[in-house]
């Protein structure tokens, strides 16, 4: 399924990979058959709204949702091995690391930042005490953390929100993880300091020759730093591209709609964004057909009853119907235009006409 | 003042002091009796100056004498001989309690809503509605009468420590367990929601994904900010468990301070009971003084706080 050619360098293969939480009204596909795979020292980027199953996703891989009301299937192989449904703890600390989207609630707030930094260290490496705050404050030093010794024995409440995201990149890098995931790293960031932390992020990862998922909402982030861009939605992937192509070849109409929310620096003043009509679908009762035909301006009558199947091309794939920039694509809006709403009943405004 | 108030209605005191005498209100001889007594116990002066002389004593450490008919023994000695026994005797329960509520919260809260989660909650619930005289038959038939593993008497001679059948601390465990189940219970309760709240932080997320072990997770990372509310339930309880302590006293026979309570009361010796009274209210603010205390020591941010405000006030 995946389109990537998969190669012995890679450090994660993931296919038809779901996860299901039990809830009181059902199943809730939070994850629904998804597959890419990951090399050495690449970067793939996971975009998509909240509720898309990025988070989910990742955390799923990680082994970190270990609920009894959690379904895990599918296969993910990580370095060769299979780890879907079995306990992923042994990479914890050693192999693969995660820093997570709110640096404030992210860090223990009664423990000093030195020793949150220190504990995998210690654990895992065997450092004595003296050797781990070395190389405590070594690592303060490489991620850009002033006056190191002394903020080694702060609390996290003492630090500013970017000092607390680079503790937390720290924590990560302490154990030299051959695979990261970084879970909107820069989110809860200001954004002078967004650049920073990406800017950071990606010169480590080329220090060390890390693997690294980068999940964030934002396709303006993804862009310049990830080698493919994986957009889901509806717990599916939607579109599956190399980093640039999703800008120059976009087929899907939800990359699209993503493109569209986002504001760009060339755009005249006054630019009205165009938002994305509706919510994220119901994961326990979603659309039979393609999963953003409700929000979807170019929705037709079998986009509703019928899944697309995924569109090969080298190395680009969707999953839709009527994919941007083709003729079926406009025949499609043209007809929605013109009855003033979709297949699916979302009204067509002259507000939001795309083109 | 509303123990006092409420002891000058009750009963007469004199009959303590004078015996039968006092009884007798015909004679002059013991009227003149009567009025002396009255006169050195001050107990002709109005109830407000009664307790205004009793405070002031009680503030210099002079807790008064004992009305009984065999002469007047300071209530301080009583207290002395009888306090350590129930403050022994209520560290142990503490200990207990901690001990039981703390590994029963902690594997309630890491599985919850699991079958052992239901079936402690339950185990919890069951230990909460049992009141103590009822726990205390109940564990003195089971483990005294029937198993004969445990000592029935209490004898305050005995050494503290040691390995005889018949030492202190084996003749308290069954005492301390009474008071100490029920606390347990209300102690894991409390600890269980504040442990599942925790568990759902990002940064009992990010201790597992670091590699921490399981246990360590729990007892390290979830378990120091889960304290704060089972630190003020604990200081409060140490008032209910001097209540608790009269009941579990008198029923194994402890020569502590409840024991004394009751005896007092029994024998309207005013004294006894107001300087127990007394000394258990400030012992209460004592407590919840030194669980504020704790507090800053457990949490960095309050500290902080604190320091803060030191140092606005060296500004100003």
């Amino acid at each position: 399924m995946s389109p990537m050619t998969k190669t012995d360098s890679a450090i994660l293969e993931v296919e038809n990979y779901k996860v299901g939480f039990r809830t009181e009204r059902g199943l809730a596909k939070a994850v629904n058959g998804v597959s890419f795979s990951l090399e050495k020292g690449k970067t793939i980027a996971i975009v998509g709204e909240s509720g898309s199953g990025k988070t989910v996703l990742n955390r799923g891989l990680m082994g970190l949702l270990t609920d009894s009301n959690t379904i895990e299937e599918g296969s993910a192989k990580f370095m060769g091995e299979e780890i879907a449904g079995l306990s992923r703890q042994r990479f914890w600390g050693t192999n693969i690391a995660m820093i997570f989207q709110d640096p404030m609630s992210s860090l223990n707030p009664v423990m000093k930042v030195g020793k949150q930094v220190a504990e995998p260290l210690v654990l895992h490496q065997g450092l004595t005490k003296k050797e781990s705050k070395k190389e405590v404050i070594n690592l303060f030093k490489l991620v850009g953390i002033p006056d190191p010794e002394k903020r080694f024995s702060e609390y996290p409440h003492q630090l500013s929100g970017g000092m607390r995201q680079r503790v937390m990149i720290s924590i990560a890098l302490a154990i030299k993880p051959d695979l990261l995931i970084a879970d909107e790293p820069t989110t809860a960031l200001d954004v002078t300091v967004q650049k920073y932390i990406l800017d950071l992020l990606q010169e480590l990862q080329d220090e060390r020759k890390m693997s690294v998922i980068l999940i964030t909402h934002d396709l303006g982030v993804a862009r310049g730093r990830a080698d493919e861009i994986l957009v889901m939605y509806g717990g599916k992937v939607m579109e599956h591209a190399p980093s640039e192509k999703i800008f120059t070849e976009m087929s899907h109409p939800y990359t699209e709609a993503l493109t569209a929310a986002i504001p760009r620096l060339k755009d005249p003043k006054h630019t009205r964004l165009i938002p994305i009509p509706g919510s994220p679908p119901d994961l326990v009762h979603p659309p039979v057909g393609c999963k953003f035909a409700p929000r979807c301006v170019y929705a037709q009558e079998n986009c509703i009853n019928e899944e697309p199947a995924v569109t090969v091309k080298g190395r680009h794939s969707y999953s839709c119907f009527y994919p941007v920039g083709t003729e079926k694509n406009k025949d499609a809006y043209q007809k929605n235009a013109a009855q003033g709403h979709t297949a699916a009943g979302l009204k067509i405004s002259r507000r939001r006409v795309l083109k | 003042m509303v123990t006092f108030g409420s002891m000058s209605f009750l009963g007469d005191p004199l009959f303590n002091i004078l015996g039968p005498i006092a009884g007798d209100t015909e004679s002059p001889e013991s009227l003149k009796i009567i009025e002396a007594a009255k006169a050195e116990y001050h107990l002709d002066k109005s109830v407000p100056e009664q307790w205004g002389r009793w405070a002031w004593d009680f503030v210099r450490g002079d807790f008064g004498v004992q009305f009984s008919t065999t002469g007047q023994p300071p209530v301080s000695d009583l207290i002395k001989e009888r306090l350590p026994r129930t403050l022994e005797l209520m560290f142990i329960a503490q200990l207990f309690a901690l001990g039981l509520a703390i590994p029963w919260a902690v594997t309630s809260a890491a599985r919850a809503n699991s079958r052992i989660d239901k079936g402690l909650t339950m185990t919890s619930f069951a230990a909460i509605s049992l009141p103590s005289f009822a726990t205390a038959v109940l564990l003195y038939y089971v483990f005294s009468v029937k198993l004969d593993w445990l000592p029935d008497t209490y004898n305050a001679i005995d050494p503290f420590w040691g390995f005889s059948h018949d030492h202190r601390l084996i003749q308290l465990i069954l005492p301390a367990l009474t008071l100490g189940i029920g606390a347990a219970a209300q102690y894991a309760r409390l600890l269980r929601t504040d442990m599942i709240t925790t568990l759902r932080e990002d940064f009992i997320l990010m201790a597992k994904s670091k590699g921490v072990p399981r246990k360590r997770v729990l007892y390290i990372h979830a378990l120091r900010s889960s304290l704060f509310s089972l630190i003020t339930l604990l200081a409060i309880n140490v008032g209910f468990m001097i209540g608790g302590s009269i009941v579990v006293e008198s029923f194994f026979r402890i020569p502590g301070i409840g024991l004394a309570i009751i005896e007092a009361v029994l024998r309207d010796d005013f004294p006894v009971v107001l300087a127990i009274v007394m000394l258990v209210s400030c012992g209460f603010m004592v407590l919840n003084y030194l669980a504020d205390i704790l507090y800053s020591v457990l949490d960095p941010r309050i500290r902080n706080t604190e320091q803060g405000q030191q140092k606005k006030v060296t500004i100003l």
